[in-house]
């Protein structure tokens, strides 16, 4: 199920003296089973636009289609696009509503009008996929921990069972321990088969999980390519307020040093292996 | 989105006279110009109230089009009021529409509660327009001050309501992004009966004051580590002072008031007692 847009542009205020565009000109396509990387700086535009993909902000021009349809044509139903597509907002936990977790979690099955076993069935299945115990579904959600009811909030979304998902820096706030496994449930859900699209500040993350980059700068689609190359750029990055994965930099900085090492790697396992190799090229005694 | 639109009454930044005023005289004309307004009791009155809005329109170099679309909320209830007058006032009928009577002095006396609340309405935006939210709680506060020896907490209402407005924007922002997420899980805000509309508001509501309490706490909080405890003592950053115009205004709005009094002792109510 393809996503693509087309020449987005959107306006906020349109028409009055605070009138701010957040996005203008926007193209891009996602295929079926990629996992992308959406970065930028605060106030890039990221949120606005990936609102737009199942429809919650209507385009002030350009196009989102979604299996060949503009989602604003005529006859279009929205909720079944957003059936479709799932959205986890930035600190999702705070949308959380019902009596018990149970409840909350089946709120968008219910919405989209699944019988009760159909229901049950989906709650359960979402929690199996983020990690969550089935005895807290009887609990309140205000008496879970942080990291919890992020998790109960992912389930939410799970359980409309998207083909692909958004999530909005889903680790924002998160512990180490609580990032990890949010980030590992992430992983597991992309190799299940779903199209993921990650929003983050942390480029680590993004490195590490992430085949294909975007990069958003005060509200154009600056870069769109392999993570490789586009963390490799480190200048490029930096004049739009980034920072590469650390592991990159450190690359770089043994390269100046005049080691033959990649600048174009993203995780620590990589960095590692690069560094043995160029050791023993170099015949230091000892290594590894 | 929720936050799109411009809120009636909001402050409408420009410099002008009507601006430059010190917001303690600028609240107390107002609150005499309501008075006086219903003092006032035929169209000579009118007149001068009129003209007295007129001028301070002008002098705020306010556009019209924004007092105008202020009254927009106001229509219904003013086409009511001049329906529910015209044809419930006793008197001589002008036309009739099966039972409906109209009557000439319920078509004056329609007319002129209707010209009363529109001037009342312009007049007393333009309090909100031209004075800056952080401007009209100082001036409150300080008008307020004397009642604080019967117990009236002037202090404290100033900052409840430098707190609500500056927290206005917040939850309007906030409430739509709940909104948003909750239309991600398939909610639907827009269909149904009243009964169905108003029991989709729950999923907004909750998380709604979930979070606008706690902000309340963190603010609360946040407060007490820079040591605020109240009023007493304490000291602005922006001192209010009364000018030589501040003096004018006011003296204008005297010789407003003592106008309307005359035309209400000279020329009688509108329509006169006992002619219906």
């Amino acid at each position: 199920m393809p996503i693509e847009v087309r020449n987005l542009t959107h306006t906020y205020m349109k028409g009055t003296t605070s009138e701010v565009t957040a996005i203008s000109g926007i193209d891009f396509r996602v295929d079926d089973g990629e996992f992308i990387g959406l970065i930028g700086a605060t106030g890039s535009g990221k949120s606005t636009l990936i609102q737009h993909l199942n429809g919650l902000l209507r385009p002030t021009a350009g196009n989102v289609i979604v299996d060949g349809v503009d989602i604003w044509s005529k006859g279009v139903s929205l909720k079944q696009i957003r059936r479709k597509i799932g959205l986890v907002f930035q600190y999702p936990e705070q949308q959380v509503f019902e009596e018990t977790v149970y409840d909350d979690i089946a709120f968008g099955p219910r919405n989209l009008g699944f019988s009760q076993t159909e229901t049950e069935e989906r709650v359960k299945k979402a929690c199996t996929l983020v990690g969550l115990d089935r005895d807290l579904l009887s609990r309140s959600p205000f008496e879970l921990s942080g990291g919890q009811v992020r998790r109960v909030a992912i389930a939410g979304i799970l359980a409309i069972q998207p083909k692909v998902l958004i999530l909005d820096e889903p680790t924002a706030g998160l512990d180490p321990k609580g990032r990890a496994e949010i980030l590992d449930n992430i992983k597991q859900l992309h190799e299940s088969g779903m199209t993921v699209i990650l929003v983050s500040h942390n480029m680590d993350d993004v490195a590490r999980l992430c085949e294909r980059v975007m990069v958003l700068d005060r509200g154009k689609l600056v870069a769109d390519g392999p993570a490789r190359e586009v963390f490799s750029q480190r200048e490029f990055l930096e004049s739009m307020k980034l920072k590469p994965p650390e592991v990159t930099v450190l690359m770089e900085k043994l390269r100046k040093r005049g080691w033959a090492v990649r600048n174009d790697v993203l995780t620590v396992e990589e960095a590692h292996a690069e560094i043995v190799k160029e050791l023993r090229r170099k015949g230091v005694a000892g290594a590894v | 989105m929720i936050s799109g639109g411009i809120l009636v009454g909001q402050y409408y930044p420009v410099r002008s006279f009507v601006h430059s005023l010190d917001p303690r005289a600028k609240i107390l004309i107002s609150i005499i110009f309501m008075a006086i307004l219903f003092v006032g009791n035929n169209f000579y009155a009118f007149a001068v109230t009129g003209t007295f809005a007129v001028l301070a329109v002008t002098l705020s170099r306010i556009p019209w089009k924004v007092l105008i679309r202020g009254l927009r909320p106001i229509v219904f209830i003013m086409s009511f009021t001049i329906l529910l007058h015209l044809f419930l006032t006793p008197g001589h009928a002008i036309f009739q529409i099966g039972p409906l009577k109209a009557t000439l002095p319920g078509l004056i006396q329609g007319l002129f509660i209707a010209l009363r609340l529109i001037i009342l309405i312009i007049f007393t935006s333009l309090l909100t327009l031209t004075t800056s939210p952080i401007e009209l709680t100082d001036g409150l506060e300080d008008i307020l001050k004397p009642f604080s020896r019967i117990g009236v907490p002037a202090h404290e209402i100033a900052m409840m309501m430098t707190i609500a407005l500056r927290f206005i924007p917040t939850l309007l922002e906030e409430a739509d992004r709940i909104m948003k997420a909750q239309m991600a899980r398939g909610a639907d805000f827009e269909s149904g009966n009243m009964f169905q509309r108003a029991k989709s508001l729950v999923p907004l509501l909750v998380p709604l004051f979930v979070s606008a309490f706690r902000r309340a706490d963190e603010l609360a909080m946040a407060m007490e580590a820079r040591c605020y405890r109240g009023g007493e003592g304490r000291t602005r950053m922006r001192q209010l002072s009364l000018s030589a115009k501040d003096y004018y205004a006011l003296g204008l709005t005297i010789v407003m008031s003592a106008l309307v009094v005359y035309t209400r002792v000279r020329f009688g109510p509108v329509i006169p007692r006992g002619t219906v």
